[in-house]
């Protein structure tokens, strides 16, 4: 069986058109970026606390809302109902079919300077008294996760999380470098960046979170799209030889045709098992998903359509 | 190719061999029942087994992880032989600056004794004269009271009682504890977090305390109305008061009924504007309450510079109970906590303590059948002990940990032996806990917890279930998509495939590697992205056979061509998981684990396995097409 036969379609005449839609993504994702003032972070990188517990029964997130307006923990009065609440664990096939399970609920609060002590657990208590009669009778059932970073750890994180994408940025265009030539690894790089903010961009249109597994995503798309460029690239070093008469811009769109096939395979097997792990993984790796989804789209657009005619261009100030 | 067939059988044969043997224990360990495992445990063949399997991650099992860290400006202030204003201000400046990751402690601090010009040698004496010196000193003093942290941690946990706990230092100051599958988080917490500071301290007598109280309202009514702009209704009504807020005091002393029943709104704010140190307090039958509602706000008058002064010239502290407890005798949904007026010098301190056990309080005693600890201490404990009850008979004398007052009660007579027994808490557990830690040690710094992630054993086993389902539907579709795209070649790709992921597996049960949530995805995208070599592989030999070559040669050709193809596009991903791996934790360290190893063996799957099957298959006979 074969999806594709041979192929003849001139890419590179494509790129305009193509550099219109990224340029257009890329600014919609900016936009939308300034005007919430950067990606929305998750408490790993912003610090606060994330508390989600599980309800034999279904709740009403608004009655939650007013219950946590007024909550008095060792003689402070606190006001949570600005806090983000939402019902945990409703993702995925469950979401698409319409199945909302409304027992599990997730609050997201903001660091404090003056959080008592064990705050998370005594929110969780708080949180419990709510809806006394619809807690598992197991207390320990009653918590699903509890995450609390301090703002200094958060700081730590994002500094770590950046330094982290840099680096694998450079170790990349190092290892292009030597194995193809400098221009090959300026267009890989230029995919890559496109990517990352492309795929950060839809995150923050969609708000969706960016949180410590999304950079892990984020690291992979890097992974992925990269290899994805260098199937190609490699097809046009050995065309290069190959074809010495023909422009780089012929070339590199022999080679594309080439190697699309594979690229359509590989391409839809990587967005399939993505696709199953966002429908059936669940709430936690949910973004996490997400993130590969995008990711595995735009990395095999980028390939064809950024790394390529960036590399026509280093080429042709050669 | 085929006069080398038969080394690559012997390798593909010992690896296989081996990836069997590796994930043998898993596969037992999964298929054991509880009562199996009671049986080896006990027989204690368990946990060889357990080493060799692939552990799950605090995300699967539910746990906790939690990222202490020491409190090293605390641990500078207790170190100083001379505590005062000025030191306190330098402590906390660089407390605030170390806020930034970047900045350290102690490099601030230095900074910051330099520019104030402030003589550390008046505050630390002991470690040093010069600057550097003290300053190094201090360091290592630091270092040591992390690493004694650490060991003290160690020592609590493993008399808790949770299987395999990790406690590992972190950088300098900084300890992470993870306890898998731990139900209660709330006692590990308290258990890892309490400094287990006891001290005795004589509780100060009625007179003295009604004395201090008074003094406190007229600081803080002074203070009031000269840096707050007071209401003009207030002002007149104020002198005329005065008498009635002295009563309200000795009141409190009175076995009298609470107070707080008859006062109507507005003479609650009244008393707030005219004694507002005493107005937060309620009397209960033999102490001083304060309503929960109220600790917050007394808490902070408390830290206020001029009530700290008089405080300290008075050579006393106020400290609470260790729990709010509704006031006996009253009918009333309000919890009270004890207010308690110290001396400021423990009696008795810490490190005195022999042995600590949790029981329950015998019949006939004052606390028959509530959870108390038992205490023996040491023979200068016990020295120290007896001259002090000796020397106080009639006074009372607080039992103080961590700053909490859990008794108070009146000494009867001089206590000999060392033995003495600590109540007030809130089940035989809390008992349990602090016998622990009390005899584990107090820690030489309080710790604070910095992060914390808890996972419950009901989303770590969605976690598991689910994982599983979308790896073996991931799996399932690209087996059958290969299958169908390529037909023979495409089961030779499928084969390559599981191998791929039970050698994966199999080395993350050698390396003794914790399989994650992300993990799973990691194995996810294994699945996705690991096929790619044999595609590319694949579709380079079709290549080759339309060009009209033979299916031997066009399988050679297609295998050598794509080789560096694989190489250079598999080499990033690596980099990537590799980069990933420095930088996460737990959970993404997982994930570039499985990624990692993924990507590698799958290299070496498409690149070796596949080879050496179509190898085989066209030696045996003469092919004229290739199933592809």
């Amino acid at each position: 069986m074969r999806i594709l036969k041979e192929t003849h379609i001139d890419f590179m005449s494509k790129t305009g058109l193509a550099g219109l839609l990224s340029a257009a993504l890329i600014i919609a994702g900016i936009v939308s970026m300034v005007m919430n003032g950067g990606p929305k972070l998750s408490i790993d990188f912003k610090g606060g606390t994330m508390v989600a517990v599980n309800f034999t029964d279904s709740v009403d997130i608004n009655e939650i809302r007013s219950a946590i307006a007024n909550v008095s923990i060792d003689g402070q009065t606190f006001d949570f109902s600005k806090a983000e609440i939402k019902y945990f664990g409703a993702v995925g096939v469950d979401a698409l079919l319409g199945k909302l399970d409304e027992t599990n609920v997730a609050v997201r609060l903001a660091s404090m300077d003056n959080e008592p002590e064990q705050f998370s657990q005594k929110f969780v208590d708080k949180m419990a008294e709510v809806y006394p009669e619809l807690v598992p009778e197991n207390r320990a059932e009653f918590v699903l996760s509890i995450e609390k970073v301090g703002p200094k750890i958060g700081a730590e994180l994002s500094g770590d999380a950046v330094m982290a994408i840099l680096s694998a940025l450079a170790l990349i265009l190092v290892y292009i470098s030597i194995r193809f030539e400098f221009k090959y690894a300026v267009g890989a790089i230029a995919a890559l960046t496109h990517d990352v903010v492309i795929t950060l961009g839809i995150f923050s249109l969609l708000g969706y979170e960016v949180s410590l597994a999304v950079v892990a995503a984020f690291l992979t798309i890097v992974g992925y799209s990269l290899n994805d460029t260098i199937v190609i690239f490699d097809r046009v070093r050995e065309n290069v030889k190959a074809l010495k008469s023909a422009t780089l811009g012929s070339v590199i769109n022999q080679s594309i045709n080439e190697s699309l096939s594979r690229t359509i395979i590989t391409s839809l097997t990587t967005f399939f098992v993505v696709l199953i792990l966002f429908l059936v993984g669940g709430e936690v790796i949910h973004t996490f998903s997400f993130a590969m989804i995008i990711g595995v789209i735009i990395g095999t657009y980028s390939s064809i359509f950024i790394a390529s005619p960036v590399l026509i261009r280093m080429g042709a100030n050669n | 190719m085929q006069h080398s067939l038969t080394p690559r059988y012997l390798i593909i044969v010992v690896i296989l061999a081996w990836a069997v043997y590796a994930l043998r224990p898993t596969w037992q360990y999964q298929n054991m029942t509880e009562d199996k495992k009671e049986e080896l445990r006990t027989a204690g063949e368990l946990e060889r087994i357990e080493s060799r399997i692939i552990r799950q991650g605090l995300d699967l099992k539910g746990g906790m992880y939690i990222v202490l860290e020491a409190d090293i400006p605390a641990l500078m202030g207790n170190l100083a032989s001379l505590k005062d204003d000025r030191l306190e201000t330098i402590i906390e400046g660089a407390q605030k600056k170390s806020a930034n990751p970047d900045v350290d402690f102690f490099t601030a601090f230095e900074e910051d004794v330099k520019t104030d010009g402030i003589k550390l040698s008046r505050y630390y004496h002991e470690y040093g004269a010069s600057l550097d010196d003290i300053i190094t000193a201090l360091k290592d003093e630091a270092d040591d009271a992390i690493n004694r942290v650490l060991e003290i941690l160690q020592n609590r946990v493993d008399q808790f009682g949770v299987s395999e706990p990790t406690i590992q230092k972190q950088g300098k100051h900084r300890i992470v504890v993870e306890l898998a599958g731990i139900q209660d988080s709330k006692r590990a917490r308290s258990l890892l977090q309490s400094t287990a500071l006891l001290e005795f301290y004589l509780v100060k007598n009625i007179a003295v305390t009604n004395e201090i109280i008074a003094q406190m309202d007229d600081v803080l009514r002074e203070k009031t109305d000269s840096s707050e702009q007071p209401g003009p209704e207030e002002k007149p009504a104020k002198k005329d008061e005065k008498d009635d807020e002295s009563t309200t005091v000795s009141e409190l002393f009175g076995d009298s009924e609470p107070v707080t029943g008859d006062i109507s709104q507005g003479t609650i704010d009244d008393i707030f504007a005219d004694a507002p140190f005493s107005g937060l307090l309620t009397a209960l039958p033999g102490d001083m309450g304060i309503e929960e509602k109220n600790v917050y706000a007394l808490k902070k008058l408390l830290t206020r510079p001029e009530v700290q002064s008089k405080l300290a010239n008075a050579n006393g502290q106020f400290l609470f109970s260790q729990d709010a407890q509704s006031a006996t005798n009253v009918n009333t949904p309000e919890k009270y906590y004890r207010l308690y007026y110290l001396e400021n010098r423990p009696e008795l301190t810490g490190g005195i303590v022999d042995e600590a056990r949790a029981d329950l309080g015998t019949l006939g005693s004052g606390s028959a059948g509530q959870p108390v600890v038992s205490l023996a201490m040491n023979s200068e404990g016990s020295r120290t002990w007896s001259r002090v009850t000796g020397a106080n008979v009639g006074e009372r004398i607080a039992i103080v940990l961590d700053k909490k007052v859990h008794m108070a009660p009146s000494i009867r007579e001089k206590i000999p032996g060392g033995r003495t027994q600590i109540e007030g808490f809130a089940d035989i557990n809390e008992a349990k806990d602090i016998a622990i830690i009390l005899r584990a040690g107090a820690l030489p710094a309080p710790v604070n917890i910095i992060e914390e992630r808890i996972v419950g054993p009901s989303l770590g086993a969605d976690s598991i279930a689910q994982g599983t389902q979308a790896v073996l539907i991931g799996l399932a579709l690209v087996l059958v998509f290969m299958l169908v795209y390529y037909k023979l070649a495409g089961i030779v790709a499928d084969f390559a495939l599981i191998w791929n992921i039970l050698l994966v597996l199999a080395v993350l049960a050698s390396l003794q590697a914790t399989l994650t949530l992300p993990g799973i995805a990691g194995l996810i995208l294994t699945i996705g992205m690991s096929i790619d070599s044999n595609v590319i592989i694949f579709e380079r030999i079709r290549e080759e056979l339309r060009k009209g070559k033979t299916p031997k040669t066009a399988i050679d050709s297609g295998y050598d061509r794509a080789l560096t193809t694989i190489i250079d596009a598999n080499m990033t991903t690596l980099i990537a998981s590799l980069v990933l791996y420095q930088f996460g934790t737990g959970p993404i360290k997982g994930f570039a684990t499985v990624l990692f190893w993924g990507i590698l063996i799958s290299m070496f799957t498409a690149v070796f396995i596949t080879r050496t099957i179509f190898s085989a298959y066209v030696s045996r006979k003469t092919l004229t097409s290739l199933s592809i």
